[in-house]
C-alpha cells in the first residue's frame, strides 16, 4: 500500500469528528442531570443544566467553524466530503439535544415545590430517560465505528420511547380532576416530549451514520409515510 | 435549428468518418431540445456516444502502456480522464485522434468507434480524423507567426471556403479571445500571455470546424484567472462540441466535467507499468460516492 498523504488534513478531519462526537458526551451529562432534576424536583440542579448548556452551544460553534474552514481550505471529496457533511448534521443534533435538556430543566421549577407527583408517570419518564440516554450512547458508538446495523438498531429502542411517550399522555388524561395534579401531569407530558425528541435526534445521527457508510441518505422511519420506510 | 457555428460551405464530407459526423450533427440539431439543466444532470445513459472505446490496449514497441480500456464518451459532454502520472491518460487521449500513429512502434488494439464508424478502419484518413478531432496540449504551442496567421493557418492549408477574416474572427470569438486581441491581430503570438496563448491554441483548433476537442492538461501551466477563463470556455463550447480532457487537477475535473474516467497503474507479471480504467461514472458520483476504493483513495488524496 502506498504511503498515506494529506496527513494534516486527515488529522484535522479526525479531530473534528472527535470534537463533534464528544458533544454527545456533553449531552449525556446534561441528560443525566435533567433526568435527576425531574425525578427529585431539584431546582438548583436545574439551573446548572441551563447554565452548562453554554458548553454544548460552544462546542456547536467550534465544530461548525472547523467544518467551514475544512471545506474552504481542504476541499474534501468522496468519503471525506460525506463525513464532513454528516458531522454538520451531527453537531446540529447535539445542539438540539442540549436544548431539550434545558427545556426539561426549565419545566421542573414550574411544577412548584413538592408537586402532586404520580408514581406511574414518573416510572414512564424514568424509563424514557434510560432509553434516550442509551440511544445517545449508541448513536455515538455507531457513528464512530461506522456501524450501519448498530445505527439501524436505534429505531427499535426509539419505538419503545414513542410508546412510553403515548403512555404518559394517556396517564395525564386519566389523572383526575384535581387542578394541581393535572397541571403537574401536563408538565410531565412536556418532559416526556423532550425525551422523545432526544431519541429522534439520536436516530437522525444514526441516519447520518448510514449515509457516511453507504453514500445514500434515507430516513430510517418516515413519519409522513409510515408504511413506506424500510423495516430494520 | 441550424448550427451557425458549423460552416455550411466547409469542405464536403468525402469519407465515411465525415459522413458519420455530419449525419450525427443533423441528429444533434433535432435532439438537443432538452433544457440545459436536464442536459447538465443527464445520467450516463442519456448522452449519445461520440466515442465508443472498447477493449483498447496500446503498446509502445511491444510493451503495453494501457490495457483493456473501455468506456463511452458522450456527445456534447465534457469527459475528464484522471489518474496518477504514467497511468496512460494521455496515451488513451491520443488514440482518439490517432496521434499515436505518429509515434514509431506504437500499436493500438481493440476498437474505437467514432459516431459508430471504426476510427482505425482501412479507409480512414488520419489527417481527416485530426481535422474533425482537434487537440490542445499542455504547453501553449502557437506558431511563430502573427495572431491572425496562427488562426488562418489551418483554414488556408485545408482550402476552406469563406471569408478568411470572418473565419479568424469567429474562431477568436469562440476562443473567448477576440476582445483582447482584435486590435493587434498582426502582432506575433509569442507576445501574448500564457493564458492568451492557450486560448489562441483553442481558437486555432476551432478554426477548422472540429467536432471534438481533446485537451491534454490545458491549464497546468496557467494561473487561476486564465484557468477560470478556459474552464468557462469549455462549458460554453460543450453546447456545440464534445470535449475530452486529461487533468491532474481534481477540482478542475469536478468543476467542468460531466463524466470522469479514473485510471490507475498496475505492475504486470513482467513488471511493466500498465494503465487501466478502474471507474467510469458521472463526475458527481465519482466525487461524492465513488464505487471503487482506489478511486476514493485517489480523489481524496490518501494515496501518494
Amino acid at each position: 500500500m502506498p504511503a498515506t498523504t494529506r496527513q494534516q488534513f486527515q488529522e484535522e478531519l479526525a479531530e473534528l469528528e472527535r470534537s463533534a462526537l464528544g458533544g454527545l458526551d456533553l449531552v449525556c451529562e446534561a441528560l443525566d442531570r435533567a433526568i435527576e432534576v425531574v425525578q427529585h424536583q431539584d431546582v438548583e440542579l436545574a439551573s446548572m443544566v441551563i447554565a452548562d448548556d453554554d458548553r454544548i452551544d460552544g462546542r456547536y460553534l467550534e465544530v461548525h467553524q472547523g467544518i467551514l474552514s475544512l471545506l474552504a481550505l481542504q476541499a474534501p471529496v468522496a468519503g471525506d466530503l460525506r463525513l464532513v457533511a454528516a458531522l454538520l448534521h451531527v453537531i446540529k443534533h447535539v445542539e438540539r439535544m442540549g436544548d431539550q435538556c434545558v427545556n426539561m430543566a426549565k419545566l421542573v421549577p414550574l411544577a412548584g415545590h413538592e408537586p402532586p407527583a404520580d408514581e406511574e408517570t414518573l416510572g414512564y419518564i424514568a424509563r424514557m430517560g434510560e432509553l434516550s440516554r442509551s440511544l445517545v450512547v449508541q448513536c455515538k458508538l455507531a457513528f464512530a465505528q461506522r456501524d450501519a446495523d448498530l445505527a439501524q438498531d436505534l429505531v427499535r429502542q426509539d419505538d419503545e420511547i414513542d410508546r412510553l411517550n403515548r403512555s404518559c399522555f394517556h396517564r395525564a388524561l386519566a389523572i383526575g380532576d384535581e387542578p394541581d395534579r393535572r397541571e403537574w401531569a401536563m408538565h410531565m407530558m412536556l418532559v416526556a416530549r423532550c425525551l422523545e425528541r432526544v431519541g429522534d435526534n439520536a436516530v437522525d445521527i444514526g441516519e447520518q451514520t448510514a449515509f457516511v457508510v453507504t453514500g445514500l441518505f434515507r430516513e430510517f422511519e418516515d413519519a409522513s409515510h409510515p408504511d413506506s420506510a424500510p423495516k430494520g | 435549428m441550424t448550427d451557425p457555428q458549423r460552416d455550411p460551405e466547409g469542405p464536403p464530407a468525402h469519407d465515411a468518418l465525415s459522413e458519420a459526423a455530419a449525419r450525427s450533427a443533423r441528429h444533434t440539431a433535432v435532439e438537443t431540445h432538452v433544457t440545459p439543466e436536464r442536459h447538465e444532470r443527464a445520467s450516463r445513459t442519456d448522452a449519445r456516444p461520440i466515442f465508443e472505446i472498447d477493449s483498447v490496449s496500446v503498446f509502445y514497441s511491444g510493451t503495453p502502456a494501457v490495457r483493456e480500456i473501455g468506456f463511452h464518451v458522450g456527445e456534447n459532454e465534457i469527459t475528464a480522464l484522471i489518474g496518477p502520472s504514467g497511468c496512460g491518460k494521455s496515451t488513451l487521449l491520443r488514440c482518439l485522434n490517432r496521434m499515436n500513429d505518429l509515434i514509431p512502434g506504437a500499436t493500438v488494439e481493440g476498437s474505437v468507434r467514432y459516431h459508430g464508424a471504426d476510427l482505425y478502419g482501412p479507409k480512414v484518413d488520419p489527417v481527416q480524423v485530426r481535422k474533425l478531432i482537434g487537440m490542445v496540449f499542455q504547453k501553449p504551442n502557437p506558431f511563430p507567426k502573427s495572431i491572425y496567421d496562427n488562426i488562418a493557418f489551418g483554414p488556408r492549408v485545408l482550402g476552406m471556403k469563406g471569408d478568411l477574416d470572418e473565419i479568424v474572427e469567429r474562431a477568436l470569438r469562440r476562443g473567448a479571445l477576440w476582445d483582447e486581441v482584435k486590435d493587434r491581430l498582426d502582432e506575433n503570438a509569442y507576445g501574448m500571455s500564457g493564458g492568451q496563448q492557450q486560448r489562441l491554441c483553442i481558437a486555432r483548433c476551432m478554426a477548422i470546424e472540429p467536432d471534438v476537442i481533446l485537451m491534454d492538461e490545458p491549464c497546468s501551466a496557467l494561473d487561476p484567472i486564465s484557468t477560470g477563463k478556459i474552464e468557462d470556455l469549455m462549458l460554453e463550447l460543450k453546447e456545440n462540441y464534445s470535449i475530452v480532457i486529461v487533468t491532474h487537477n481534481m477540482q478542475q475535473a469536478a468543476r467542468v466535467s460531466d463524466r470522469t474516467a479514473f485510471f490507475t497503474v498496475d505492475l504486470d507479471e513482467d513488471d511493466h507499468r500498465i494503465g487501466r480504467v478502474v471507474e467510469f461514472d458521472d463526475t458527481e458520483k465519482v466525487f461524492t460516492n465513488p464505487s471503487d476504493p482506489r478511486t476514493e483513495a485517489y480523489v481524496t488524496g490518501k494515496v501518494g
